[in-house]
């Protein structure tokens, strides 16, 4: 079933920015796919009455050890994806050691006692599933969808691979080059690639959102089988896992595999709460920062980050209307002044990069020739101060809830994504419910909120600016002196 | 962590067969002018999808002006007779939908989601950008100062141009051997009436398709679609216009076979892309190479990804697609790998191009494949998002409706001599264009190993010319 996708690289500069966005976090152990950002759910006070709202019906169970799992049935298609959110990320991870966690969700593919290196996802994809892991600054995430009733086989694998890991020196080496190699392809070797590392080396100095979940080449030299191990004992334990089941599947017959496989697993030893895990508090930034950068790029570009508070605190849902209704569609506020309008950039998104602690509120361009950063950020201010002194309209606000209730309605057409958001909410959100629940907290955002967040945040003192200037235009040779024929 | 030995293994539990994929039978209705209608009903979710399609999309570029279809898809929610490009957007947006138009090769279109009430807008907006897009002089200005921003952007990403220049060289000689993003040349050149012509030529009813998916029943669907599309010219008895027959301008011979490196000193990595010609979509071999594909490179058992990164820790993925197009078509195997391993890892993918052609494939690769195969389906038709694609894929290229529901049977009863035979035609490994995109001083001098070998600065290349560099 192979197709051309002739439409990514017509689409491929239209996504840079949102996909430099997903960049913050490594993206899965096994192949190259991109995340898109988590879609938000929302209701619209508009909603018309026919609009039958997709509801997820969730049952919780707690394993004697510590494991919480979460079954959602749902029919309509004869498949089923596990999800298994153990909640350590790059945030855990200590000064000299980034990129832990990252590189450990590599490691869950390389064997167990009972498996050899990789025959994980050989079991998966003979069954037609598919099989992967991604790394979030907060959590790490394994996911197996399958046909349905391959469900006691993921679970078995996941059970397997919680307790009996099993990693060759060998195997751990080559490991680490896979990663270096992740780091090159989808960082060092990309357009603007790097751009967001540098944003966040300036905008953070004491909490560890301040590092890349991909981490350095250095750490990722420097990490031992050592340092592996005690990682794995600490945080890869039942007590720190939520394991999500969505799809067609018989509750009961699920629940009794889960206790089959997964109880008789002993919890860690280690404390995991909030205050073990000692991560220091970002102090409240004073003074604007700028930072300005040349790089091989072909057109000029910018990014800002504010900083604004975690997710699923009162601010956070007027800030991510904000972004809508600053960048969401061709009519949006920014789209329409610097890309329609002036036409002085090829692209300007902002979002949030929402997270389980305080993290920022984004707006990223990239210019046309010509002009420059300063000239976008000039009228991205003017977009934020309109927001500040200006009441958004109520049919802004509503076309804003609107489209926030579409990615709510979209998120739920998979079973794999749904459970990534019930996964989401559960693990980072700290309450499975608001799966649904959320939604009452987008319907009550009032215009007033929008322009308080916007007062509070969105000011210089909370800013940090990277701008990226081209090192040279695109002729020329390539300085080696070579061209044109060789060999023979 | 436990270290020790494979001793006392366990293994995981039997479980039963996958329980069939019953595949949803869409229905078709045929207006009088000759726009085929199919909707399929998933009522779920309350969304609905219209995708409309026009059997003609990059490989229809004149060959002067490449870049001309996606630029004339580019510009279908930008204006229409009665709407301006901000009109259409705010409707849109106002009610949560999602819009996406392009160009592909071998169809344009345009996707409209939206809630299941607001499904008559969605008919009234598609229907008036595809039959009545104004090509306003001021849209089409931005459309190309956005699109030649665009080229800039992409002309330094390593894998666009890897890709770029081995299409160019491997399908020179057919419809599709040009860039069909264009170039900044073309982009420049094509004026108002080279799109006004290309969007009469090809956007005709008898040349098209409304998908419609989702909530909503095929009755309505079917009677949406008379009353926004009824009015759209042309009949079903005139022949949907000619495929286009006239190939992308070649490249110069030397190019064909020859391995192009494309010299960008910055990189750190280098992008590889090596393959052969492939086959038309409704070749009788394509279930074979399908099978094929997969053992070579795709997620069933992926040879290139267990050598280059697995046992040797070269890459992040590596992996090999079968592109198909109505009448030409390709296999090639991707993977990118830090600059001085780049000749260690051709010559790994070479090697597994050789192991494919000259070694039978193994029952259990065979099984191993059949079973991702045929269980997939499960998850190719879970979403209306899924089965749109399927559906259309199907009737873009004139393919039975039950297509699918046959490709079970039609895997199961290839043996592992058909699929090897039906490789070894197509797999050439000694002739094999070979396209690196790197910083050549970090492999030049192992280059020769691969025989005669073009360079050419990333700062010279130009992809329309016949030997990609500019003159």
């Amino acid at each position: 079933m192979a197709y051309t996708l002739l439409k990514q690289n017509l689409h491929r500069v239209a996504v840079i920015a949102s996909t430099l966005l997903s960049l913050l976090a490594p993206g899965p152990g096994r192949s190259a796919i991109l995340r898109s950002g988590r879609s938000v759910p929302s209701l619209s006070p508009s909603l018309p009455a026919a609009v039958k709202l997709p509801h997820t019906t969730v049952n919780t169970v707690i394993l004697q050890n510590g494991l919480r799992a979460l079954f959602a049935e749902n029919h309509d298609a004869p498949v089923v994806s596990v999800e298994v959110w153990y909640h350590v990320g790059s945030k855990d991870e200590l000064p000299g050691k980034t990129g832990f966690a990252h590189l450990f969700e590599h490691l869950m593919f390389e064997g167990t006692k009972n498996l050899a290196p990789e025959e994980f996802s050989d079991y998966v994809v003979r069954s037609g599933g598919l099989d992967n892991a991604y790394t979030t600054e907060d959590a790490t995430v394994f996911w197996e969808t399958t046909p349905s009733s391959y469900l006691p086989v993921s679970l078995w694998l996941e059970a397997d691979r919680m307790r009996n890991l099993q990693i060759t020196e060998q195997v751990f080496k080559t490991e680490r080059e896979v990663v270096k190699e992740e780091r090159r392809e989808r960082f060092d070797n990309q357009p603007y690639g790097t751009v967001i590392e540098t944003l966040y080396e300036h905008a953070f100095n004491a909490h560890p959102y301040r590092h890349m979940t991909i981490g350095s080449m250095e750490d990722v030299d420097r990490a031992s089988l050592d340092d592996i191990r005690d990682f794995y004992n600490t945080y890869y334990v039942p007590n720190n896992v939520t394991l999500v089941v969505v799809g067609d599947f018989d509750r009961a017959q699920a629940q009794a595999l889960v206790e089959k496989y997964f109880g008789p697993l002993a919890p860690g030893a280690q404390p995991l709460g909030r205050d073990a895990r000692k991560i220091p508090v970002e102090p409240p930034q004073t003074a604007k920062r700028v930072v300005k950068v040349t790089q091989n790029a072909a057109l000029p570009a910018f990014v800002e980050g504010y900083h604004m508070p975690a997710d699923g605190l009162p601010d956070a849902y007027p800030l991510r209307l904000a972004a809508k209704i600053l960048s969401e569609g061709e009519s949006s506020r920014i789209y329409r002044r610097l890309v329609y309008e002036k036409q002085i950039a090829v692209q300007a998104v902002s979002t949030g990069n929402f997270t389980e602690d305080p993290n920022l509120f984004f707006v990223f361009a990239v210019m046309n020739q010509g002009h420059t950063p300063a000239e976008g950020e000039t009228e991205v201010e003017a977009e934020l101060e309109r927001l500040k002194s200006e009441m958004v309209p109520p049919q802004e606000l509503e076309k804003a809830k609107n489209q926030i209730l579409r990615d709510f309605i979209l998120s739920r057409q998979s079973d794999e994504s749904r459970g990534e958001e019930l996964g989401y909410a559960a693990v980072i959100l700290k309450d499975p419910n608001l799966l649904d629940a959320e939604l009452d907290r987008f319907l009550a955002v009032t215009p007033e909120d929008i322009q308080r967040v916007a007062k509070k945040y969105f000011v210089p003192e909370n800013l940090t600016v990277v701008e990226v200037y081209p090192t040279k235009s695109g002729t020329g040779d390539s300085g080696l002196g070579v061209r044109g024929e060789e060999g023979k | 962590m436990t270290l020790g030995t494979l001793c006392a293994r366990d293994y995981p539990p039997d479980v039963p067969a996958p329980k069939p994929v019953t595949l949803p039978t869409p229905a078709v209705h045929i207006l009088p002018n000759g726009l085929r209608v199919v909707a399929i009903e998933r009522h779920s979710l309350p969304v609905v999808t219209l995708r409309l399609v026009v059997k003609a999309g990059a490989e229809a570029d004149p060959p002067e002006l490449p870049g001309a279809a996606q630029f004339v898809a580019g510009l279908l929610d930008e204006g229409t007779a009665g709407r301006s490009a901000q009109e259409i957007a705010q409707a849109i947006d106002q009610v949560g939908g999602a819009i996406q138009t392009g160009a592909e090769w071998d169809n344009s279109f345009v996707e409209l989601s939206v809630l299941t009430d607001h499904s008559e807008l969605a008919f009234d907006l598609v229907s008036d950008m595809i039959i009545r897009p104004a090509f306003a002089p001021a849209e089409v200005e931005r459309g190309r100062k956005q699109t030649l921003s665009s080229l800039e952007i992409m002309r330094e990403d390593p894998a666009y141009l890897a890709d770029a220049v081995f299409n160019r060289v491997e399908l020179s000689g057919t419809p599709y051997g040009h860039p069909a993003d264009g170039t900044l040349e073309s982009i420049r050149r094509l004026s108002v009436g080279d799109l006004r012509n290309f969007h009469a030529r090809y956007y005709l009813p008898s040349n098209a398709i409304l998908a419609v998916v989702g909530d909503i029943s095929a009755d309505e669907a079917f009677r949406r679609a008379e009353k926004f599309f009824g009015n759209w010219q042309g009949s079903a008895e005139s022949d949907p216009p000619a495929r286009r027959s006239v190939p992308s301008p070649p490249v110069s011979r030397d190019l064909s076979r020859r391995v192009v490196v494309i010299d960008m000193p910055e990189a750190v990595q280098t992008e590889i892309r090596i393959g052969n010609s492939g086959i038309e979509r409704d070749s009788p071999d394509y279930y074979a190479l399908t099978v094929a594909n997969q053992i070579l490179g795709g997620p069933a058992t992926n040879r290139l990804f267990k050598a280059l990164r697995s046992q040797h820790g070269l890459a992040y993925g590596a992996s090999s697609d079968l592109v198909c197009h109505e009448t030409a078509g390709s296999w090639e195997a991707k993977t990118s790998t830090r600059t001085l391993e780049t000749l260690k890892s051709v010559q790994l993918v070479l090697e597994q191009m050789k192991r494919l052609r000259d070694h039978p494939i193994a029952d259990w690769e065979l099984d191993a494949t059949r079973g991702y195969l045929n269980g997939h389906m499960a998850l190719e038709f879970e979403t209306s998002e899924g089965i749109a694609t399927q559906v259309l894929d199907l009737l873009i290229h004139s393919l039975p409706l039950d297509y699918w529901s046959r490709f079970p049977e039609r895997v199961r009863d290839l043996s592992a001599r058909d699929v090897w035979n039906t490789a070894r035609a197509r797999l050439d490994p000694d002739r094999a264009v070979i396209v690196m995109v790197g910083n050549v001083a970090g492999f030049r001098k192992e280059l020769k190993k691969l025989g005669p070998v073009r360079i050419i600065p990333v700062g010279r290349v130009d992809l329309a010319s016949a030997d990609l560099e500019r003159q």
